[in-house]
């Protein structure tokens, strides 16, 4: 062991780990790609398209030509926050569900579970877009339901399943010594959950949450169906107003986007897990 | 809120749901057969270290696995038809391109789910243990026979359950092949809400199809992964 920390010392770079060598294959390969995608697409006419994508970058960016992060690409990331933060509630409750003492309460979580893990996200956006009211009124105060919550409502519906499903795996792998050691110290069943077992499940659950959030980064882009100023919409708009000579450089671009946010987050998480794996 | 599902006994809308379904599938079953191919291909490629092109099989991976799989399609959709790659018909003079939205969705779907297909394949290879592999090789086997006989047989039985995921996960994905006006069962769904205006009704219908395809397919996936199951090896 202190061989191998000595020569890890002595040798910092030689050796890379993997995940950072695809990370840097990734973050200079893509954009290369894209780039000879472009090239390839118009040919003598990129540089025009560059200059257009460079003109219109901003709106993609923010939805709007003057300052302000309403909508294009700050509004997919406001939106997977905020599903985040849905789904993290309502998935932790499921959770709880599937792991209740009773028969019943189990049965109709795993059941919700099941339901919505195979629901395409599609379908939960359209669906929220036509079961949501567009306002509520609550004690005379009239509470509108924009879009933008709509989308967040669908999306966090498909991505509740996933949280559920990860912090069932990252409970199940804390060892059942120590329910049973807790139980014998006399920690009721909410008590262990909190105080014994989240604690050590937090770390472990951590990569797997990860990956869920880039998953639904990565959905985000269906939130154009409910009629949000996300980044594709925007992009549509801007092609369909300047003329569709220069769409496919818009695609391209809102794909590097993605990528550029989503890749770092994949990288952690697989480094994480990979830590933990050398440490057990 | 009364739900109304009456629509459903008009045998126009039958027909129409019926036709969905069954462009689904098909595009299902074909990019699924693709998936394969591609998953097997870029994982021996990665395994080999083919020079070069296991740098760019790389990249691509990593690209396709951290990009929505939608704007995936639109790039696809609209990269194919501004390369010019179509033909004039001879009967009306017309240009038609050579791929068509549900052959732009079968190679969507296949290479953004042969991405992950590709990792997965990667970790059963390498999951399956060296003395095996030492033995074949001792026995006179090539390095590609080897690979084709022995690790890659071994290599998909042990990855079945994340490989079932991911059939379903394709499935799901699918749904979007309504943005690039192809007639599967979302296209036809939204053209019914358009003429009866039972949204959420007919949403419902969609939904359990959806949810009946994926049913469907990883029973199957699971039923074919026990029946090729060897004792002793896999979980």
């Amino acid at each position: 062991m202190s061989a191998t920390a000595t020569i890890k010392l002595v040798l910092p770079m030689r050796k890379m780990q993997p995940e950072s060598r695809a990370f840097v294959y990734g973050m200079i390969g893509v954009p290369l790609l894209l780039f000879a995608a472009l090239i390839g697409c118009y040919g003598r006419a990129s540089g025009d398209a560059l200059a257009w994508l460079a003109a219109r970058s901003g709106m993609l960016l923010t939805g709007t030509p003057s300052s302000g992060l309403a909508g294009g690409f700050c509004a997919n990331i406001v939106m997977s926050l905020a599903a985040m933060c849905v789904s993290l509630c309502t998935g932790m409750l499921l959770c709880i569900g599937t792991i209740a003492n009773t028969r019943m309460v189990r049965l109709i979580a795993s059941g919700i579970l099941n339901l919505l893990r195979n629901t395409p996200w599609l379908i939960a956006l359209y669906a929220m877009l036509y079961l949501l009211p567009f306002y509520v009124a609550v004690f005379g105060t009239v509470i509108p339901f924009s879009p933008f919550v709509k989308a967040v409502v669908g999306l966090s519906l498909p991505v509740t399943a996933n949280v559920a499903e990860a912090m069932r795996g990252g409970i199940e792998a804390i060892p059942s010594g120590q329910w049973e050691s807790a139980r014998a110290l006399g920690y009721r069943k909410n008590q262990i959950l909190r105080y014994i077992v989240l604690p050590q499940a937090i770390p472990l659950l951590m990569p797997n949450m990860m990956t869920v959030y880039a998953g639904l980064f990565i959905g985000t882009s269906l939130a154009v169906v409910t009629g949000t100023s996300d980044v594709l919409s925007v992009a549509n708009t801007i092609t369909a107003s300047d003329g569709s000579r220069y769409a496919t450089a818009a695609q391209l671009y809102v794909l590097l986007l993605f990528f550029l946010f989503s890749f770092p987050i994949a990288t952690l998480s697989r480094r994480l897990e990979r830590q933990m794996r050398e440490k057990s | 809120m009364s739900l109304d599902f009456t629509w459903l006994a008009d045998p126009l809308y039958q027909t129409w749901l019926l036709r969905g379904i069954g462009t689904t599938v098909a595009m299902c079953v074909c990019a699924i057969v693709l998936m394969f191919i591609f998953g097997i291909v870029g994982a021996a490629v990665i395994y080999f270290r083919v020079p070069l092109l296991e740098t760019l099989t790389t990249i691509v991976v990593e690209l396709l696995r951290n990009t929505p799989p939608l704007v995936q399609l639109f790039v696809l959709y609209f990269t194919l038809s501004e390369l010019g790659l179509s033909v004039r018909s001879l009967a009306t003079g017309q240009q038609i391109p050579v791929f068509s939205g549900f052959t732009c969705v079968v190679l969507s779907l296949a290479l953004y789910n042969g991405g992950i297909a590709v990792e997965i394949v990667r970790s059963g290879l390498h999951a399956v243990p060296d003395a095996t592999v030492d033995a074949a090789r001792s026995l006179g086997y090539s390095r590609l026979r080897t690979f084709w006989h022995i690790q890659l047989p071994m290599a998909m039985r042990l990855s079945t359950v994340p490989m079932t995921n991911n059939i379903v996960s394709l499935i799901k994905t699918s749904s979007q092949a309504a943005f690039v006006a192809v007639a599967d069962v979302m296209y036809y769904a939204t053209q019914i809400t358009l003429e009866n205006f039972r949204n959420f009704e007919v949403m419902l219908v969609v939904w359990g199809c959806y949810l009946a395809l994926a049913s469907f397919a990883s029973t199957v996936a699971g039923r074919v992964g026990r029946a090729m199951r060897i004792p002793g090896y896999g979980v």
